[in-house]
């Protein structure tokens, strides 16, 4: 039997504990949550769900194509490794980039999106920014599913540093929810900030290595990479898949250290702040 | 034993600005702009469900009926007070609403009711029951943007009852579906209530809350009205009602919609549940040709317009007409209804008062004045006026009002609808002398 009184203030540990179970009680609308937003762009084509693969493929493929030698721009080669194509090089970073600042963007709508719901249905809200965050990264896990088919395909060496890619995985998912947590609030309470956040997210693709490589940085401006989490995720990315290297273990722990510390104060403010929302949206 | 809902002092505030800039400009100042006032949307409702009632909440467009709702079923936190609610709550608003129509009907039924906190291997085992119910067959596997609005908010309704709540929260959705299915839906909600389930929900109609509630509550500006007896709160709703149309100038003529609705439904409601429908009044509205009805009033004894009256009491019902064309001859009438007994308790008109109107040109405008006693059971009844050309085959019966009689005085009050005018004598058989008792 389900009772609840809305005047018995729970200890905020204990709501915040309440809330992270709710994710394993509610474990399949989650699911059902999930699947929705990540098949649903694929519901009305032919190809349905076969989509979500061959859309990254046809895209890896065509910038693997600009930087190939058939179309001649070559003047980008990886510093480290030239016969790597750059085309390559740039897609592993976009991978993580996307994940990241798609599940934000969403998250910055996941309350005001789903006013309907807010105001109708006593649910728990913060199943919401995990749809969000969840569905954009699995969206990229196909992606990365391409490009690994695509190496195969050129022949390029693939190395057993990619069994390790579900750990980096791991750590992303806690630092893009944290993130997107976050942004679910600022979005409901704070919505003028939410359209400052959405260029500053833009933004970050350029403070990224993702267009360049981290080498070709002058020494006092290496900051930019040191202190950017998303830096070391595109690192990350790059050394497992292409490299066959393994990130530096100092700075894993640091932004192991960081995605948690992140995702804890997140989820507790979010978790704070949810009775308002529905008067908000 | 535990109500199943308890409300006290809930109050709920709404900040009401010009603008979301102007809030701005009010926190940047610290207070030296104020632009926005607070809103009280609720205020002290004190409310005691036991389980198993039947409880409508009617009350105006914005009296907070929704917002209450939504405040029991927690999605709203109140500003003021707290709420207590005891076992598996379900809430309607809005039937459907959460639907997406990319996805079949049965993903989203599953979805619907996930979201109400349904376990899915339940859901599972009830989905034929569900598809059953909404009478959708094998749309069930076809996306919702096939469906028709009708079909729509026959699979959201299946949904939330088949999901055997202890308390289930509607926002007026019944009045969702054609007439077959509101009969369906509503004995299911008579079912539900059968079982136990303590049903809460607004509505707008009055024949529904006295037919199918045990309880009521009326919300007006924000507060709590009435409550108790179903029949007294929807006589008291339906007084505001008219309260606020006689506010309107050109009232009256909703006032034959309204009953038109209510005949509607009623008759949607006939045979379902325990409680047959009740006779229906009887109105018909013409297009006004030669003449019209402007206005009906009830006025006292000093002219003044008053709206309750002791029984007995002498009243003036004032009639006013305009002629559209010139007429050769017409008659102007009126007819007291009882509203419970739903019977005409006494109709006259000019004609038969022998109160000649003549010949009238267009443009005219004319009052008449009845003025009678009504020595009536007290109660709400409506005053009706029509005008009647003669050669033309319905009177129009344009505009009516009401009124309510109270008990007069400290009498008893009377058995059956009209005290007729009584002389009692009493006889003693052993005694000589008569005394005679007349009754006022």
């Amino acid at each position: 039997m389900a009772t609840y009184t809305s005047s018995a203030k729970k200890s905020s540990a204990g709501a915040f504990f309440d809330a992270l179970a709710t994710f394993w009680h509610r474990r399949w609308l989650l699911k059902y949550f999930i699947q929705r937003q990540v098949t649903r762009s694929y519901r009305r084509s032919y190809l349905g769900f076969a989509w979500a693969i061959l859309g990254p493929l046809v895209w890896v493929f065509f910038l693997t194509l600009i930087f190939s030698e058939v179309v001649g721009l070559r003047f980008r080669e990886v510093e480290e490794d030239p016969n790597l194509n750059f085309g390559l090089f740039l897609y592993c970073g976009l991978l993580p980039f996307l994940a990241f600042s798609e599940a934000l963007n969403k998250g910055i709508n996941s309350i005001k999106g789903n006013a309907g719901l807010v105001q109708k249905v006593l649910f728990p809200l913060e199943l919401l920014p995990f749809t969000n965050a969840i569905a954009s990264m699995i969206d990229k896990f196909f992606g990365l599913g391409a490009l690994l088919i695509v190496l195969l395909v050129f022949g390029q060496d693939l190395y057993w540093t990619v069994l390790l890619l579900p750990f980096i995985v791991v750590l992303q998912v806690v630092f893009v929810l944290g993130l997107t947590y976050i942004m679910a609030v600022i979005g409901t309470y704070l919505p003028d900030v939410a359209e400052i956040m959405r260029p500053f997210i833009r933004g970050m693709f350029f403070f990224t290595p993702i267009i360049w490589t981290p080498e070709r940085l002058p020494e006092r401006l290496r900051w930019v990479v040191d202190y950017n989490p998303l830096a070391y995720l595109v690192n990350s990315y790059r050394d497992l898949i292409l490299l066959g290297e393994l990130p530096g273990a100092q700075a894993t722990l640091y932004f192991t250290l960081f995605s948690v510390a992140l995702f804890v104060a997140a989820f507790w403010l979010f978790v704070r702040l949810k009775p308002r929302f529905a008067d908000l949206v | 034993m535990t109500l199943a809902v308890s409300l006290k002092g809930i109050g709920k505030r709404y900040k009401i600005s010009p603008s979301r800039s102007s809030l701005l400009k009010e926190a940047l100042s610290f207070g030296k702009v104020k632009r926005s006032h607070d809103f009280w949307a609720l205020q002290d409702i004190a409310l005691e469900v036991k389980p198993g009632t039947t409880l409508g909440i009617l009350g105006r467009n914005g009296a907070g009926k929704s917002t209450l709702l939504r405040i029991i079923s927690g999605v709203l936190q109140p500003t003021t007070g707290t709420v207590q609610v005891n076992g598996r709550l379900t809430a309607i608003f809005g039937l459907g609403s959460g639907f997406n129509p990319e996805f079949t009907g049965r993903e989203n039924a599953m979805m619907n009711g996930l979201i109400l906190g349904i376990d899915h291997k339940e859901m599972l085992e009830r989905f034929d029951e569900i598809a059953d119910f909404a009478e959708i067959g094998d749309f069930m596997d076809q996306p919702v943007r096939t469906y028709s609005s009708g079909m729509r908010s026959r699979l959201g309704f299946a949904v939330a009852v088949n999901v055997d709540p202890d308390i289930l929260v509607l926002d007026e959705a019944l009045s969702a579906g054609d007439a077959a299915f509101k009969k369906k839906s509503l004995q299911r909600m008579y079912d539900l209530r059968e079982s136990g389930t303590t049903i809460l929900f607004v509505s707008h109609s009055m024949g529904m809350v006295k037919k199918f509630c045990t309880d009521a509550i009326l919300l007006h500006k924000g507060r709590l009205v009435t409550s108790g007896d179903p029949e007294q709160v929807a006589d008291h709703y339906r007084d505001l009602i008219e309260k606020a149309q006689e506010k309107d100038s050109r009232a009256g003529t909703d006032r034959g919609l309204d009953d038109m609705l209510d005949r509607e439904e009623e008759e949607d409601l006939e045979g379902v549940g325990s409680r047959n429908g009740s006779a229906s009044e009887q109105s018909s509205r013409q297009e006004a040709k030669e003449a019209e009805i402007r206005g009906v009033q009830v006025l006292d004894e000093k002219g003044e317009p008053i709206r309750e009256m002791p029984s007995g009491s002498r009243i003036t019902v004032r009639v006013r007409a305009r002629y559209a064309a010139a007429v050769e001859e017409s008659a102007i009438g009126i007819a007291l209804q009882s509203k419970r007994a739903g019977v005409d308790v006494f109709s006259t008109d000019t004609t038969r008062e022998e109160a000649l109107l003549g010949p009238r040109k267009a443009g005219e405008e004319v009052a008449v004045d009845f003025t009678l006693e009504v020595p009536l059971e007290p109660g709400t009844y409506t005053v009706g006026a029509t005008v009647s050309i003669p050669g033309e085959e319905k009177p129009h019966f344009d505009q009516a009002t009401s009124f309510k009689i109270t008990r007069a005085g400290s009498e008893l009050s009377i058995g059956g609808l009209i005290h007729l005018p009584t002389r009692v004598e009493i006889h003693d058989l052993e005694g000589e002398q008569e005394r005679p008792t007349q009754s006022a």
